[in-house]
């Protein structure tokens, strides 16, 4: 007798747990893990094609109404000489002469701090893209995100007072099916755009023969911007 | 090279983490003794300490709303929250502690402002919040060493610079917050409350004054230790203590005035001078600029020296 109840209630306590316990463990997996049907946008600069002309900054300007000389990308002019030697080009002791350049700006991280130590949310992650972008109306100008950002690619927009990143023209070009602004404007085939999780997409077919490299890697913050960098010098 | 220019933080904020280590550490010592001690009556000490914390956060949150790019915009962060974000926690922190710093004003002067007909309106205030004094304190001494603490994980979130990236920041801004903290709280409660300067209240705080500050010297070997020996942004960052003007407020400003100050004052002087008043002043002094200078310094080199 006793024992039939023991074990009627060892078989409620079995259906009552399952009950509890089975849709808990349903929506705690596939929380963090990558969805291959969202798209996964990212960027690549090719060091080899970039001649450092600047009209990425300019079509950044203008796309995003930034204030005047102002652009959410820098170009880095790298000099591959020694400090103190000649230059081994030119021959010249101090030249700007090499044409290396590199791209800085929003490194779109998957992982990305600014979003995580932003107290208002307004750096945030777009929910259909995935990318690093900002709500304008939310930020109240803490510079949490500036100091937070391992790039030093996060700035204060002086027309809006509010913090500014590269966000792909996500809402100036992407959102009309639009490259973004740089990508159109480059003539040398710098920059490529496009949706990594696509199988189809040339971003995608790039990196699958190509070497990349990403920046810092050793933060964690795993960037969607990928450099192609210049290994050597001439022969 | 990078996108914005100079230091994203710059002095208000330095100021700030200083005012706001002073609010805490002068509630945490004060209620500390209260509990310690078993008191009931209000002392001079709990009237220097509430008077300073809520006077000292009042200032800080104006050098925090001042700092935003537009200080207007300072609503959204009480509007908007997100919890992985250290500043969003520290807000709903704040958001109780500045009131409750109030309320143990209002303890605190009770009889003063008996005195003051003006005041008048506060006094059913006060009897409604009598019953609940005890949970009050002890609320208000867990989110004092919180605040001090808070400030430190605040800025050690900042990845990029390895000065400000360590694990033991929190603990070195509640030591030298509260040794700050407990140096205006005497220095308050003996100026304007007529505390006696050698009553055993101040006794307490004079002998917890030096293992805290045993303390904080060791914390700050920690990171430098940390930095000397660690990686290559590490050992770049090393030279925060070394090289530049950050590294000679260090040594004046920390060092000097901070640790050495109170040091020499006390036993390098006879006996009858480290026991005078001016003895007094100066030592409390001397803690409290060694403070803003410990702030300052890891702000600024902090961000000087980025990966």
């Amino acid at each position: 007798m006793s024992e039939n109840i023991e074990r009627r209630r060892f078989l409620k306590g079995i259906g009552a747990a399952s009950l509890i316990l089975g849709p808990m463990g349903c929506t705690s997996v596939k929380d963090d893990n990558e969805d291959a049907n969202k798209p996964h946008y990212v960027m690549v600069f090719d060091q080899n094609k970039c001649v450092g002309c600047g009209e990425c900054k300019e079509a950044c300007n203008v796309a995003n109404n930034l204030p005047d000389g102002k652009s959410r990308m820098l170009m880095e002019h790298q000099s591959g000489g020694v400090e103190g030697q000649a230059c081994p080009h030119c021959g010249k002791e101090e030249c700007n002469c090499e044409r290396k350049f590199v791209r800085v700006s929003c490194q779109q991280c998957k992982n990305a701090p600014c979003v995580s130590v932003c107290p208002t949310g307004a750096a945030h992650k777009d929910p259909k893209t995935g990318i690093v972008t900002m709500d304008a109306s939310k930020c109240a100008g803490c510079k949490y995100c500036i100091g937070a950002c391992p790039y030093n690619a996060r700035f204060i927009n002086e027309e809006t007072d509010v913090a500014d990143n590269c966000d792909f023209c996500l809402n100036s070009k992407l959102s009309k099916g639009e490259l973004p602004a740089c990508v159109q404007q480059c003539k040398y085939d710098a920059l490529i755009f496009g949706d990594a999780n696509d199988p189809t997409s040339y971003v995608n077919k790039l990196l699958a023969v190509k070497d990349s490299v990403r920046m810092k890697p050793q933060f964690g913050t795993e960037p969607s911007l990928r450099y192609i960098p210049v290994v050597k010098l001439g022969v | 090279m990078g996108l914005s220019e100079g230091v994203a933080w710059p002095w208000p904020i330095a100021v700030y983490l200083f005012l706001a280590g002073i609010s805490g550490g002068s509630l945490v010592v004060a209620l500390a003794i209260r509990f310690f001690k078993g008191q009931t009556e209000t002392t001079p000490l709990y009237k220097a300490a509430s008077l300073i914390s809520f006077v000292t956060i009042a200032l800080g949150m104006l050098c925090l709303v001042l700092d935003l790019t537009n200080p207007l915009f300072f609503w959204r962060i009480l509007v908007f929250y997100n919890f992985t974000s250290v500043m969003s926690v520290g807000v709903i922190a704040l958001c109780v502690y500045i009131p409750l710093t109030a309320v143990l004003c209002l303890y605190a002067f009770e009889d003063e402002i008996k005195s003051i007909p003006a005041l008048s309106f506060l006094l059913p205030i006060i009897n409604m919040l009598k019953p609940v004094r005890k949970p009050c304190e002890v609320t208000a001494l867990i989110l004092a060493a919180s605040v001090c603490a808070y400030t430190g994980f605040l800025i050690s979130a900042l990845i990029r610079f390895p000065l400000i990236n360590t694990a033991v920041l929190p603990a070195l801004f509640i030591a030298s917050g509260v040794s700050a903290g407990a140096a205006a709280s005497k220095m308050l409660s003996v100026f304007l409350f007529k505390e006696d300067m050698h009553s055993s209240e101040l006794k307490i705080l004079h002998g917890a004054e030096w293992p805290i500050m045993i303390a904080e010297i060791l914390f700050i070997c920690m990171i430098a230790m940390s930095l000397a020996t660690g990686n290559a942004g590490a050992q770049s960052a090393f030279e925060a203590f070394t090289a530049g003007v950050w590294a000679n407020l260090f040594w004046i400003g920390v060092v000097g005035v901070g640790f050495l100050g109170p040091i020499l004052l006390n036993f390098a002087t006879g006996k009858t001078f480290s026991h005078s008043a001016k003895a007094f002043y100066l030592s409390g002094f001397c803690a409290i600029s060694g403070m803003m200078c410990l702030r300052l310094f890891i702000l600024y080199a902090g961000q000087t020296y980025a990966i």
